[in-house]
């Protein structure tokens, strides 16, 4: 099997990192100590050589980031870290949080100093409690053995909210609000939690800093690809023989995480498409996979690098049912805001129904194709985009079986389909207030 | 002086003065105590946070943790977003709703059990995820079912 | 928004507009129309929910939205007219917004006067794509006795939830649920209940929010809207009077910027129906004996009007009550100061002139540093929207104070003082405050008093612009006149009517009057009268006769009367008030008073010294003793009694407590207290404010049973609930 290179989960195979002297036994929080001797002039300059790009789904290279904050504000300034792991097929970061919570904690604290803050919270999604558990014990020892300085570290919990990873959204339910994104401009780094000055980034990108310091920036841009430094942790999910987190350099070929990492298709099925950031992105054919995992080369063959997370789909499953699946996930997480990604997704879900129960007709394509055009770009934040972009692209790759649904009057699998009669909480009878019940 | 009010100050003073921060650690607090959110609970929330209860059924409704209506003493959460629904999540609800006999949004008619559909809970390479009072079990098959159940049951 | 001017070009057309101005306010300088649901810069920064005013912007990849734009140098906007991507963005969002909205424009009631339905003629598809079941929902539904909510016409702009959490504050109407299946709702079924509630029916762009009292009223080609002013609290909120068929129907806002800013509160908005309250007089009545009141005619009416004024020989005692327009209390004054040689009056307040030097528009409380408020009474309860300024002052950062020796104060540069309650002798006690912390000719300083009634300022202008001459009191009341019905509806004015030979009332309604007057005389409401109002701002306002009375104007008959006395009062409120002009408003002419009322000041106006109603000195509190205060709320009084669904706005029998009085007597909200003074006693539930300082309780005037000044309160024991 091919060998893995871990480094954001260095030593946790061998050691329990959750405890802080098992951590320090592997020079943990020493980073910091690095990072504290230099100013936060010299500390941004090193983590921008470091090249180090978010791996909340953007790209967004961390330390421009922390340049754009005006550390010269009066208001405080906050680091807010990402923790909301929501994207179907990720589940990297509640790794990292699991089984090295103090190297978050380490990165938190020399993100902070970078930005000259001293206020970090922390926003885990709601249900991940067992890694809260872990994560809020590991900072409390942290605290309590004086590493803190005087930085505040505040573990906040989410409560079940999609919506509250796109990081506005994040800071108006890290404020108490509803979690809906707010416009932009203005941005987070002038005015962002609390309308002050704030860093956001994800678990996996705070979690890699720390590393940087050990390596020193040059060092650390050599490693993975040229335009991605690094390693990343790859989700992989769906029909392979061996699902799990890979923590890889970044240019990996997609083929090899698939096929050796992963242990191939399952039960010597035949891979059909492969969903490769999250459930968010454009499917890859089964021709194009043979691409290094980078955000520059998944961005060329039009996809996204995302959360970095593979979902991957047999040839038993029916492409219309994906789409629905899919859908019916963004409608349900649709924040309610925005008048497209709103009214839009339940229109998408009901032009599928259709397809599927073989009501439609070829119109109705066009219709779809023509509802998700309306969305993107137009909305608010990039979740109707999200519920958009795999859609569009089962529809134009797979073209002919949505097509045999029309022609066929219905679902060509039958019932044999691997998504057959999957439900989704949007289909079960679900708490509505008072006088709101839909007489649909 | 009720304890929930004491205990929500508490974390009230973990954010900035003024802000409303607290409100999801209060609202947790109150359907801990209670198993759901009563509009009692929601308007002694409010209390302690110097809100409106219409604020606190605002916030609560948004977000998919809290539960408007009386659950079950347990509650069993069945992943089926895409990578579990791959692997067979329908199955596992089925077999829930047939060891239960409810469909997946009710709850037995004991009062014991809530069972639900929900969306992904970020276990995808352990499918069928489940979280049963909150704590995951994975790679839960339709076989594994009967003997989730009995647990719960105690 | 700084001064410096830009250059935008939208749509090929260069307008220079101050840095930092809204793109949707810059297209509209240069003549361009960028359309507009969310949108609405009174309810705060903009949110960018409905995508309904998308523009292609040069130098960025995606379309953006209009409203959260703001103008740069340079900058070059393309709106739908010049872009098809922004037109195709456009027709996107407004298919969206129709996708789930009802086809029941005949039936709804904002047809004809709905932007969604004026959007969707200019810019709309002509047909929909969308062939499958829309939202429905159960609808309408009340979200209180005055308000409907229906949510298949809601297109979530967030427009009134905004207004709830930003404006009024009040935190009541929100957004429920998530995605496809948000809605507006109040808490379960509490109704939505304060101050400003119905401003949400105006905010909202479709028919989902709306007046119930106006539901299958009137068509929009059916209606005309008349400019007057509000005449129900001293503020004079700028309205429109929707008539149809000369019946006022509706009340709606007419924004003035430096009074209302477009809002109005709901007594003003929705007590319009006490025009046609069952007991509305519409003709003389006279006691009978044994048989209670009777209606007689006009000239019968005026006889009797005569021969009682002359019978009373100069012994006339007049009561006024501070909503009669200037020129009503003129004529009055006329009648009986000339005509009769009686002086003696009871104005309804004190008012005092000093505060002429502090003058400032309301508008200015938003842009204060620290506002002080003084005087205990809840400014919402006293003048409604000068509640909203405060708020919108706090949002912007000021402190708002209840200590003028706070040290904040001497350290800001612009402070605005209010007075709000009882004991500020007219404005005097403030005017006093505000020189001794030499806010004089400062800028952004000032101070307001907020007095009871509505006009007390113009009637006591009117009272004494009409005669120099002063007389002694007599001894016994020969006859007393009450005039308006907040003075029939005074019980001191009742006891007065006692001692008195005989009583006119001129009241409005029926009941006010009955069984302790001998004449009573029909009067007229704010929404009949042609005039004008002094407002607590000093600004001269007009009043515009929006529909018929269903009795004669006061001026007519009070000119009729003073013609058999020898004086001569014109029966037109613009000649009346040309007289008074001469004397108090700089010769000002009744047609220049204006539609949106400048605040002027009358540099030439004599000197009209204040007249006292001479209210006692405010009872001090010594310590650990509590001071009640008993104010007159908001929804009370004679036209909101007679509106039915105004009846849950009325307020709550409770004692309001500060935390520190409660604290120390172990009360805690919901407990029953007994409020004692001088040996009577009254029990209510309490509520701890929090805001309120120690010291004070509150309590609505009909729920203090009489109880007022220095008072004991502790928890309720079994003897004293039982």
């Amino acid at each position: 099997m091919a060998e893995q290179h871990k480094v954001l989960l260095a030593g946790a195979d061998e050691r329990d990192l959750t405890q802080l002297a098992e951590y320090q036994a592997v020079g943990g929080y020493r980073a910091v100590e690095k990072a504290r001797a230099m100013t936060s002039d010299a500390l941004i300059d090193e983590l921008q050589k470091a090249n180090l790009r978010g791996r909340g789904g953007a790209g967004f290279p961390m330390g421009r980031k922390a340049s754009l904050i005006d550390r010269k504000s009066a208001k405080p300034k906050y680091l807010v870290v990402n923790a909301d792991e929501s994207e179907p097929g990720a589940f990297k970061d509640r790794e990292v949080m699991a089984r090295v919570p103090h190297r978050l904690i380490e990165g938190c604290l020399i993100a902070a100093h970078a930005i000259e803050s001293t206020d970090v919270f922390i926003y885990i999604r709601g249900e991940y409690l067992t890694e809260y558990e872990i994560l809020a014990a590991a900072v409390d020892e942290a605290r309590d053995a004086g590493i803190f300085g005087d930085v505040r570290i505040v573990v906040h919990r989410g409560a079940g909210a999609y919506i509250c990873g796109e990081e506005t959204a994040l800071l108006e339910s890290l404020e108490g609000k509803r979690g809906q994104p707010r416009p932009r401009p203005p941005f987070p780094p002038i005015q962002g939690l609390y309308a002050a000055p704030t860093q956001i980034n994800n678990v996996c990108t705070i979690a890699t800093v720390p590393v940087i310091l050990e390596l020193g920036a040059e060092e650390f841009a050599k490693t993975g690809a040229p335009s991605s430094p690094g390693t990343a942790i790859f989700s992989v999910s769906g029909n392979v023989a061996r699902p799990g987190n890979y923590e890889l350099d970044l240019g990996t070929p997609m083929r090899e995480l698939i096929y050796e990492h992963a242990g191939g298709i399952a039960a010597g099925r035949e891979l059909k498409a492969v969903i490769p950031g999250g459930s968010s992105v454009p499917a890859l054919t089964p021709d194009q996979i043979d691409v290094p995992l980078d955000y520059d080369s998944l961005g060329a063959i039009g996809t996204f690098f995302g959360a970095a997370s593979l979902i991957v789909v047999d040839d038993r499953c029916c492409m219309v049912q994906l789409a629905i699946r899919s859908t019916k996930f963004y409608m349900h997480e649709s924040c309610g805001k925005c008048t497209p990604c709103r009214v839009g997704t339940r229109w998408m879900v009901q032009i599928l129904e259709a397809i599927e129960n073989g009501t439609a007709t070829h119109a109705d394509l066009e219709l779809l194709d023509s509802v998700g055009d309306n969305i993107m770009g137009k909305v608010l934040c990039a979740l109707g985009e999200f519920a958009v972009y795999p859609v569009a692209s089962y529809l134009h790759k797979w073209r002919d079986e949505f097509e045999a649904h029309i022609e066929h009057g219905g679902c060509p699998f039958g019932s044999s389909s691997s998504l057959d009669g999957i439900l989704a909480p949007s289909d079960q009878h679900a708490h509505t207030p008072a006088g709101t019940e839909a007489l649909v | 002086m009720s304890s929930l009010y004491d205990e929500i100050q508490e974390v009230r003073a973990r954010y900035p003065e003024g802000s409303r921060s607290a409100v999801l650690p209060a609202l947790r607090l109150a359907q801990e105590r209670d198993g759901w959110l009563s509009r009692e609970a929601l308007a002694e929330v409010a209390d302690a946070l110097e809100v409106t209860p219409a604020f606190c059924y605002s916030i609560a409704t948004f977000y998919d943790m809290f539960h408007l209506e009386p659950v079950g003493r347990h509650t069993i959460d069945v992943c089926t977003n895409l990578p579990c629904a791959l692997c067979g999540a329908q199955e596992v609800v089925e077999a829930f709703e047939s060891e239960l006999g409810i469909r997946a949004g009710e709850t037995t008619p004991d009062g014991g059990v809530t069972l639900r559909a929900v969306e992904c809970l970020g276990g995808c390479g352990y499918a069928t995820v489940v979280a049963v009072d909150d704590r995951y079990r994975q790679q839960v098959r339709p076989e594994t079912v009967p003997a989730i159940v009995e647990d719960v049951r105690g | 928004m700084s001064t410096e001017l830009v250059r935008v070009t939208i749509d090929e057309r260069d307008v220079h507009v101050p840095k930092g101005t809204g793109i949707v306010e810059t297209a509209l300088a240069a003549g361009v129309e960028i359309p507009v649901f969310c949108y609405e810069p009174r309810l705060g920064a903009p949110v960018g929910a409905c995508r309904m005013c998308l523009v292609e912007v040069e130098g960025m990849p995606k379309l953006q939205t209009g409203c959260t734009l703001t103008a740069q140098d340079g900058m070059v906007v393309k709106t739908a007219r010049t872009s098809p991507k922004a037109a195709s963005g456009q027709n996107a969002t407004l298919e969206f917004i129709l996708v789930n909205h009802p086809l029941d424009c005949p039936v709804c009631d904002k047809g004809g006067e709905c932007p969604l339905q004026d959007l969707t003629f200019r810019y709309g598809p002509g047909n929909t794509r969308m062939s499958f079941e829309k939202l429905t929902f159960e609808k309408p539904i009340p979200i209180s006795p005055t308000i409907s909510l229906d949510r298949e016409r809601c297109i979530l702009c967030y427009r009134c939830t905004r207004f709830s959490e930003s404006v009024s504050e009040d935190g009541q109407l929100v957004a429920a649920n998530r995605g496809a299946m948000s809605v507006i709702t109040t808490f379960e079924d509490l109704p939505y209940t304060g101050a400003f509630t119905g401003n949400v029916t105006e905010l909202c762009p479709v028919g989902a929010l709306l007046p119930t009292q106006y539901r299958f009223e009137g068509r929009p080609w059916e209606i005309v809207d008349v400019p007057t002013v509000c005449g129900l609290c001293p503020v004079g909120c700028n309205i429109h009077a929707t008539v149809r068929e000369g019946k006022v129907k509706r009340i709606l806002s007419r924004n003035h910027p430096e009074i209302d800013e477009g809002w109005i509160c709901d007594k003003g908005r929705f007590a319009y129906t006490h025009l046609r309250a069952g007991d509305r007089l519409s003709e003389p009545l006279l006691r009978a004996r044994r048989r209670g009141l009777e209606p007689i005619s006009w000239d019968a009416a005026l006889d009797e009007a005569e021969r009682l004024l002359r019978a009373a020989r100069g012994r006339v005692v007049t009561v006024l009550s501070g909503s009669e327009t200037v020129e009503q209390a003129y004529a009055l004054g006329m009648l009986l100061r000339r005509g009769l040689g009686s002086h003696q009056a009871m104005l309804p307040e004190e008012v005092s002139g000093a505060l002429d030097a502090y003058r400032l528009p309301l508008a200015a409380i938003r842009d204060a540093d620290v506002v002080v408020v003084l005087g205990d009474v809840p400014v919402a309860e006293r003048a409604p929207v000068v509640d909203l300024w405060i708020r919108s002052a706090r949002r912007n950062g000021a402190r708002i104070l209840d200590d003028a020796s706070d040290p904040a104060v001497a350290e800001a540069s612009r402070v605005v003082l209010v007075w709000s309650g009882p004991g500020g002798r007219g404005g005097a006690t403030v005017a006093k405050l505000a020189e001794k912390l030499g806010l004089a000719g400062r800028e952004g300083c000032g101070a307001f008093y907020l007095p009871e009634t509505p006009n007390g300022r113009g009637v006591a202008d009117a009272w004494a612009a009409c005669c120099d001459d002063e007389s002694e009191p007599a001894g016994s009341i020969g006859l007393l006149v009450v005039s308006g019905d907040e003075a029939a509806a005074d019980e001191n004015v009742r006891a007065l009517a006692e001692q008195a030979d005989a009583t006119i009332v001129i009241s409005m309604f029926g009941g006010l009057a009955a069984g302790w007057a001998d004449l009573v005389l029909p009067g007229t409401g704010y929404l009949e009268r042609d005039g004008t109002f002094v407002n607590l701002e000093g600004r001269l306002q007009r009043l515009r006769r929006t529909v018929e009375p269903p009795c004669p104007d006061e001026l007519e008959w009070i000119a009729q009367l003073a013609a058999r006395f020898g004086v001569d009062v014109a029966p037109y409120a613009a000649a009346v008030f040309a007289e008074v002009s001469r004397r108090v408003y700089g010769g000002l002419a009744f047609g220049e008073v204006g539609e949106r009322a400048p605040l002027r000041v009358y540099p030439d106006a004599e000197e009209r010294v204040a007249r006292p109603a001479l209210p006692d000195r405010e009872p001090k509190a010594g310590r650990g003793q509590i001071r009640l205060v008993a104010y007159k709320p908001l929804f009370s009084g004679a036209a909101v009694e007679r509106v039915t669904e105004l009846q849950f706005q009325r307020p709550q029998p409770e004692l309001e407590l500060s935390a520190d009085d409660a604290r120390r007597r172990k009360i805690t909200t919901g407990d029953l207290v007994s409020v004692g003074s001088n040996g009577s006693a009254i029990t209510l539930p309490a509520r701890v404010n929090r805001r309120l300082r120690a010291g004070i309780a509150r309590v609505a005037l009909e729920h203090a049973n009489g109880l007022a000044g220095v008072v004991e309160i502790e928890k309720a024991t079994e003897a004293v609930s039982a």
